[in-house]
Parts: structure tokens; C-alpha cells; sequence
């Protein structure tokens, strides 16, 4: 017991400030409720603070960088381009201050009550925070937990946030390492990997499993590994990184390549090996909630968890572990609270991998359908045929279009290349609205555009369904 | 294979079931047909099966929820044998496409007004569900009486401790949905009479001895069962339902009888099937076995269905009239009450002491008028009266 701790009612508690707690607080003080949204660091979380945005920052900004170079070519000469990494973390840091600004100015505009400080359940409707000052402890009618994800840490490779890092840590880099070793070739790595490799550093992926982006359509992995060798980025698969020594700075790792022992170098390594649910310290027990045995709070399709007065969202939820989804699954969540006659209703997810060439995804892979024993058609049709692709430099990779067999629907869209993350929009809507692949066909796509390419995917599933 | 397992619909005008117990976890490997589900339908508890013999991968529902048909319960893959434990995350994420032909603004409108999309005809391009399509079926649901009970909304907050809110669940739900559905669609008359059954109580009294040695408790209810099919088949309006569809009056030809029963946790009307063609002791017997199990909650589905008129006796619990609510869609509802020893004036001016039962009718005058239904009373209080008439039509 901690002297002092007083209890303060709370009609609606939100356990995280993330993209999915953020909008939870929105969407339920919008219908009325009085909301208290606690938050242990930043106000818009991993998303703003260390994930979605400041990767993206460091990405676009390589990327930048990397065209400014391959430019001369194309008329443009510039003499003595250089990162000064420093600088670009200052302007990093204030797009995340505005944006974090925005976030924290909404929700107080809108009467939410915001806390700073680390919850943990002491019964079933209670929570107590630590916060600087002391401890408070919240009685709730309802609660959302919304705490997201944290990296998973190898035991043989602690972080440090020196020569181990985090993704965290490489976002928050005042130099360009030289020499980068990135263990897991998964979004995060590669990401990460791809933009450091831009910005001049020497980088080597080691991947466990036999293909990079687990999980991801062979066929677009395939693209992002041809594209990989011209980066010059080493990638070794069926890796395991055993242990290392720091030797006069440098790291060394100890691996087995497909069976042989092997030893890299390094300035830094950048361990992603996954993310996990962030649900060991919430106390779940004191309140009856229940997690399955990676620690993902278990919840129905109205999100609420085994405790009927608290709901899950976004990461702490389950996969996939997207901003997006969360944010999704917190405005459910609260329209379930409200009253309202919401569930999870969603067909599709879109996912997408900020890797040059961007990787995006949308309903089922062709593997899927498969599995599920549905007959679908797969068209495909590839930016080498797009001009507005070749303008941007890049040209590589293609759109695939899945249909069911019998009706043409639209089950699924993959694309490896340009804009992907962008393109993938229309296929998430086509599907949500039952469209097929002649609808797809018959909307106009402008001139000159990438989505141009996937009226095209479309269209070859006509053409290979009608001969 | 992947496999999903939704709420059916499994009774006429049931949006909803209560989900009691989940006999499955994740990760279980089930047989086809083993139990997995109990849940609370139509005022019985349903054991539902598994349709496939699989893993279970998903569980979207808790013990104690309210589902609404339609629902996706389970999801079961049944090619799991081949597959790892860790399902790696997948670009594309859950890769659940929507059942229904429809965008999602419908299917969120169809969750507002409690549409099932599986039930509304798609009239757009390839069956597609348009927004005039749930509005058409709404409409027609709404002709068919499926009334909802509006939610007890704006209500204040109550101070702490004085008030204590129970969800409307289960059995008490049904029951106050049906019950809201027979007072707002049909036009209910009540008529009550006194009836002299000192004839009946002496009959029963020396059966009732000889019916124990049998093993059968023999109440009152089985001669009134008795008595009122005899009215039934002379006055058929009352053994009815009303099609308001199509217009027309259904008479039927069969004599199912509704028995309310009060239980624990509510009411319950368990049917005696073609009462017509069972004996005294027989209507005795399954009387005793209908409450019993209605007691222990191991009713069926079939024992509750399928009534054409429905007697409630409310004077074991000393009630002398009452107004009862039809048992929707039914035409008549029969209340009898406490036998009660009372002075009777007879002949001139005589006062003898008989026995009286209270009985109360409540008919749809949509169906009944008066006159009938006072015809009717007459006759079945005839054969009361005169129990050995009861004779004369024994099968």
C-alpha cells in the first residue's frame, strides 16, 4: 500500500496514448463519455515517438539523399551532398513535437483528462498509476487497454544502446554507422537497414528463417531481394547470430551460416527480431483478464477481454501489429462502451513495408486462397510498362490481383514498387466494396499514375479468365 | 482448411442467444459433432456441435454474452495437421473476407437495425445487398411483429446502493420480448366467470388416491385439459392463429396444449403434443414429467414449440382472477384459479355450500368476439361441471 494513494472515479480509462488509445478517447468523448487516458512516455506512442513517423523520417530523408546522387545522370548535378545526421535528428525531433502537439491539443480540446504516469490493475474496475508525484489510484466504469508493443530482446544480445540497439536507438542515431549489422530480416531491419545503407553505412542483414519478410508472398520478397543486391546490401539467411565481443570499438558477431560458423563486424548491430505484446506489467490477473501465452490479451469481436467492464486494442490485442489497426479497433471499442451496435467488421487490413521498392499488401495472397480452397484467377502486371515509374527511378517489381474464380471479386492485391503504400488504398476500398476485377477495369485510372498498373493487373485477369 | 461456425438462426423470431458454456479452448483439437457450445435459445439450453473435426483457432464470444444470430462463434482449421504452431504475421493481416455481397456502410446498418445480412435477398449486381434491400427487410420484419425491445435508455444514474441494475438476459429477456410482442400486436379481452366443480373435486379426490398407487400425482389440469378441447373442437376460432400476411386465419386441426410453468428463473410453457389423444392419466403423467424438467432446465426446443393453446393455472399459488397475456401467436389463453368452498344460492332461495373454481379467458378480438368466446366458456364449463360428460368422449 502506498501512503498517501487517494481513489479517483473515472467513467472511461484508457490505458496508452497510442494510435489506438488516441482514438479511442477521440471517438468515446465525441459520444459522451468523460474520458482519462494515461501514458507512460510520449503522447501519440510508439507510432509517433519511435515507430510509424521518425522511421519514416529517416527514411524519406535517405531516400532524398540517394536520388541526389543517382541524379547527375538524369540533369541534375549537385556538388557535395552530405548527411549531417545531427541536423536531420533536429528536424525529426520538431515534425514529432508538432505532430505530438497536435495530439495532446485535440484531445485536451475535446475535455480529456491526460495523465503521465504507469498503470497497473490492483482489483477488477481499479487501477493504480505511478506518476512523478506519487500514486493515484482510479476506480473505472470502463477500460480500455490499449498499451501496445514492445521489442523483442535476444538473451545473447542484450540492448544497450550502444553497440546493441533497438529499433528505438537507430531512429535516435547521431551517426552514420559504418559498418551495420541488422539481426532479423523483418519490415523492422530491413527498413531500417535499406535507409542506413543510403545514408552511406556498409550493411549486412542475418535472417534465421529461409526467406526475409516471413510471412510476406514469395513473389514480392523476391522482387525486394533482387533490389537488395543492386543496394549492395549483404543478406544471409538461415542465420543464427550466437554471441559477440566488442574488440577496439568494432563488434564482432559469432554466427552459423547454413551450418558454418562465421564471423561478421560491425560498428553497430541493430537487433528487430519482432515485437511483443506489452501486457507483462498491467497486473491482468487482479482483474480477471486473460492472455494467451505470448501475451496477447484475449478479446471477442467487440474487443472486450475476459473482464466485461475492460476491452483490448491495437497491439496488445493481437496481430497484425499496425497503427492503423489499432486505431480502428479503439474507435470500435468505444462505440461498443457508448452503446452503440459496433463489432470488428472490417474484410480487409491493409499492410505495408516502407523497403525500396515499398512493399504492399491487401486481402489474400494467392497462397491463401489455396489454403481456404478457394479457385481465384491471379493477374499480374509490372511497372516496367509505367511511365510515370520510370520517371521516378524506379521501375522494378509489379501488381498482382487475385480474384475469386467463379465471380471475378477482388480477394486480393500485392504490390512490390513504387508507391505501393499508396496504390494499396484503392485495392483495400475495391475490396471492402465487393468490387471485381472489371470494375477495377472499367474506372478510369489518370494518367500518368502507378495505380495505372493496377487496372492493368486487373484487366490481365480478364484476359487470362476469357481465353 | 479454414472454417467458421456462426450463430444459425434457430427459431422462428430469435435475433439473439445467450452464450451459457464454452466447452472448447483455442488450440483444441474437436471432433465432428462434439459438443462444443451451450447456449440458451427459445427458453431451452442448446448443445450446439462441431460441425468439423479441426483445431479450434478462433473463439470470438465469452460465457454470459448475448450473441446475435449471425455472429461468427468459432473458427476452426481443419488442415491443421500440416501446420506449425506459431503462425507468423502475415502482410495482409486477417484475411477475413466479409460473407456477405455488401460494402461496409451496410453491413454496419444492418448491425444497427439487428439485421442478419445471411437472411435479406440481395437485389444489386450479383446478389449484392443494397441499402433499399435492409430497408425493405427491416420493413417486413417489422410487419411480421419480430418486436424488439427497446433498450431502457435515458434512464438516470442511480444514487449508489438503492438501485441495482440486472441485465435483461436470457429467459427473462424472451419473456419480455414475447410478452411486449402479444400485448402491442393483438387486441386482448379478458372475461371471467365462476364455475361449480364440487362434482369434479369429489371425482378427482377418489382418483387422485387410486392415481398415486400408480405412481401419477393427478391435479386438476388434465380434466381441464379435458374440457377444453371439447370446447376447442366445436369452436375452432379458438385453437387459431392470425396470418397477418396473407389475411387469413389458420384453424387448427390439432390440439397441442402450453402448460405455464413457473420456474426459478421464469416463466416456462412447455407443450402437452395432441392432447386430444391422450388419456387422464396420461395428460397426468407427461404434465409431471414437463415440470420437472422445466425445473431442471433439461427441456428441448420441441418441448417448447409448436402450442395452440395455453392454460395457466394460477391458483396453486392462490390467485383467483388474472388477465393473461396470449402466448403470441396464439388466439386464447386460459386462467384458472383457487378452488375456493363458497355459499351458492340455489333453486328459490336456498343457500348451499360448493365448490368454485375462478377461470379467466383472454381471447384476440381480432379473431373471437364475445359472443363466441362466451359460447365457448359455456361449454367447456359444462363438462366442469359435469364431469362425467367427459366420459362420453373418451377415446
Amino acid at each position: 500500500m502506498v501512503v498517501g494513494e487517494f481513489t479517483i472515479g473515472a467513467d472511461l480509462l484508457i490505458l496508452g496514448g497510442g494510435p489506438g488509445g488516441y482514438a479511442a478517447a477521440i471517438r468515446a468523448s465525441q459520444l459522451g463519455k468523460s474520458v482519462t487516458l494515461v501514458e507512460k512516455s510520449g503522447f501519440g506512442g510508439v507510432c509517433l515517438h519511435e515507430g510509424c513517423i521518425p522511421s519514416k523520417a529517416i527514411i524519406s530523408q535517405a531516400e532524398l539523399y540517394h536520388r541526389i546522387k543517382q541524379s547527375s545522370s538524369q540533369g541534375i548535378r549537385l556538388m557535395h551532398a552530405t548527411v549531417e545526421m545531427e541536423q536531420l535528428q533536429v528536424w525529426k525531433q520538431t515534425v514529432i513535437d508538432q505532430l505530438a502537439q497536435g495530439v495532446t491539443g485535440k484531445m485536451k480540446g475535446r475535455g480529456i483528462n491526460l495523465v503521465q504516469g504507469e498503470a497497473a490493475f490492483v482489483s477488477e474496475n481499479e487501477v493504480r498509476v505511478l506518476t512523478e508525484h506519487g500514486s493515484e489510484r482510479y476506480r473505472f466504469q470502463q477500460c480500455i487497454i490499449a498499451t501496445g508493443s514492445i521489442p523483442v530482446e535476444l538473451p545473447s544480445f542484450p540492448f544497450d544502446g550502444n553497440h546493441i540497439l533497438n529499433s528505438t536507438d537507430a531512429l535516435n542515431l547521431k551517426h552514420i554507422p559504418k559498418k551495420l549489422v541488422v539481426i532479423g530480416g523483418g519490415y523492422i531491419g530491413l527498413e531500417l537497414g535499406i535507409a542506413y545503407r543510403k545514408l552511406g553505412s556498409e550493411v549486412i542483414v542475418l535472417e534465421s528463417a529461409n526467406q526475409l519478410l516471413s510471412g510476406t508472398d514469395e513473389g514480392l520478397v523476391h522482387v525486394l531481394t533482387k533490389h537488395l543486391k543492386i543496394l549492395g546490401i549483404d543478406v544471409y539467411l538461415h542465420t543464427r547470430a550466437s554471441l559477440y565481443h566488442c574488440v577496439n570499438g568494432e563488434v564482432l558477431i559469432e554466427a552459423v551460416v547454413q551450418g558454418e560458423r562465421r564471423t561478421f563486424v560491425a560498428d553497430e548491430v541493430l537487433v528487430t527480431v519482432g515485437r511483443k505484446p506489452n501486457s507483462t506489467d498491467l497486473g491482468l490477473q487482479q482483474a480477471g483478464i486473460e492472455a494467451d501465452k505470448l501475451g496477447f490479451i484475449l478479446t471477442n469481436n467487440q474487443l472486450r477481454t475476459t473482464n466485461p467492464k475492460v476491452y483490448a486494442i491495437g497491439d496488445v490485442a493481437g496481430h497484425p501489429m499496425l497503427a492503423h489497426k489499432a486505431s480502428y479497433e479503439g474507435k470500435v471499442a468505444a462505440e461498443v462502451i457508448a452503446g452503440l451496435a459496433s463489432t470488428k467488421d472490417a474484410s480487409v487490413i491493409p499492410s505495408i513495408i516502407f523497403t525500396d521498392p515499398e512493399i504492399a499488401s491487401v486481402g489474400l495472397t494467392e497462397k491463401q486462397a489455396n489454403e481456404r480452397g478457394i479457385k481465384v484467377f491471379v493477374g499480374r502486371s509490372s511497372f516496367a510498362a509505367n511511365g510515370r515509374a520510370h520517371l521516378s527511378g524506379s521501375q522494378d517489381g509489379y501488381i498482382q490481383v487475385i480474384a475469386e474464380h467463379s465471380t471475378k471479386r477482388v480477394l486480393g492485391v500485392h504490390i512490390a514498387g513504387p508507391e505501393a503504400a499508396t496504390v494499396i488504398a484503392e485495392a483495400a476500398l475495391a475490396i471492402e466494396m465487393c468490387a471485381t476485377v472489371y470494375d477495377l477495369t472499367l474506372t478510369i485510372h489518370a494518367h500518368p499514375t502507378w495505380s495505372e498498373t493496377l487496372a492493368e493487373a486487373a484487366e490481365s485477369v480478364q484476359n487470362i479468365s476469357s481465353s | 482448411m479454414y472454417v467458421e461456425w456462426k450463430l444459425p438462426d434457430v427459431g422462428e423470431g430469435i435475433h439473439e442467444a445467450e452464450i451459457i458454456r464454452i466447452l472448447a479452448k483455442i488450440d483444441d483439437v474437436v471432433q465432428a459433432d462434439q459438443v462444443i457450445l451451450e447456449m440458451q435459445t427459445d427458453k431451452a439450453v442448446v448443445e450446439i456441435p462441431s460441425p468439423v473435426h479441426g483445431k479450434v483457432v478462433q473463439i470470438n464470444v465469452f460465457e454470459g454474452e448475448l450473441v446475435r444470430v449471425g455472429t461468427v462463434v468459432f473458427a476452426f482449421e481443419t488442415t491443421f495437421e500440416n501446420q506449425t504452431g506459431n503462425h507468423p504475421q502475415t502482410v495482409g493481416g486477417e484475411n477475413k473476407l466479409s460473407p456477405a455481397l455488401t460494402t461496409p456502410y451496410i453491413r454496419k446498418l444492418a448491425r444497427e437495425l439487428a439485421i442478419d445480412l445471411q437472411s435479406v435477398t440481395g437485389t444489386g449486381k450479383g446478389g449484392r445487398i443494397l441499402e433499399e434491400d435492409l430497408r425493405a427487410h427491416k420493413e417486413k420484419d417489422d410487419r411480421k411483429g419480430a418486436a424488439v425491445l427497446e433498450s431502457v435508455k435515458d434512464i438516470p444514474a442511480p444514487s449508489a446502493g438503492l438501485e441495482e441494475r440486472v441485465p435483461l438476459r436470457g429467459l427473462r429477456r424472451t419473456i419480455a420480448e414475447r410478452m411486449v410482442q402479444s400485448k402491442f400486436t393483438a387486441p386482448q379481452v379478458t372475461g371471467m366467470d365462476d364455475v361449480d366443480v364440487s362434482e369434479l373435486v369429489k371425482i378427482r379426490k377418489r382418483a387422485a388416491a387410486w392415481a398415486v398407487e400408480q405412481g401419477i400425482k393427478l391435479t386438476y389440469l388434465p380434466f381441464v385439459i379435458k374440457a377444453v378441447i371439447s370446447g376447442l373442437k366445436k369452436y375452432p376460432y379458438l385453437n387459431a392463429v392470425i396470418d397477418a400476411d396473407a389475411n387469413e386465419i389458420i384453424l387448427k386441426r390439432y390440439y397441442n396444449i402450453g402448460i405455464a410453468i413457473d420456474t426459478p428463473e421464469g416463466l416456462l410453457v412447455p407443450v402437452i403434443k395432441h392432447a386430444d389423444t391422450k388419456s387422464i392419466m396420461e395428460l397426468a403423467a407427461e404434465i409431471s414429467t414437463l415440470t420437472e424438467k422445466a425445473l431442471n432446465r433439461t427441456l428441448h426446443v420441441d418441448d417448447l414449440q409448436g402450442s395452440t393453446f395455453t392454460i395457466s393455472n394460477i391458483g396453486s399459488f392462490g390467485g383467483k382472477f388474472a388477465t393473461p397475456i396470449l402466448n403470441y401467436p396464439e388466439a386464447a389463453i386460459m386462467a384458472t384459479g383457487r378452488i375456493t368452498r363458497k355459499p351458492v344460492v340455489q333453486g328459490e332461495d336456498t343457500i348451499v355450500i360448493r365448490d368454485i373454481m375462478t377461470v379467466s379467458l383472454t381471447f384476440d378480438h381480432r379473431v373471437i368476439d364475445g359472443g363466441m368466446s362466451a359460447r365457448f366458456n359455456q361449454h367447456v364449463f359444462h363438462y366442469l361441471e359435469n364431469p362425467i360428460l367427459q366420459l362420453l368422449e373418451l377415446r
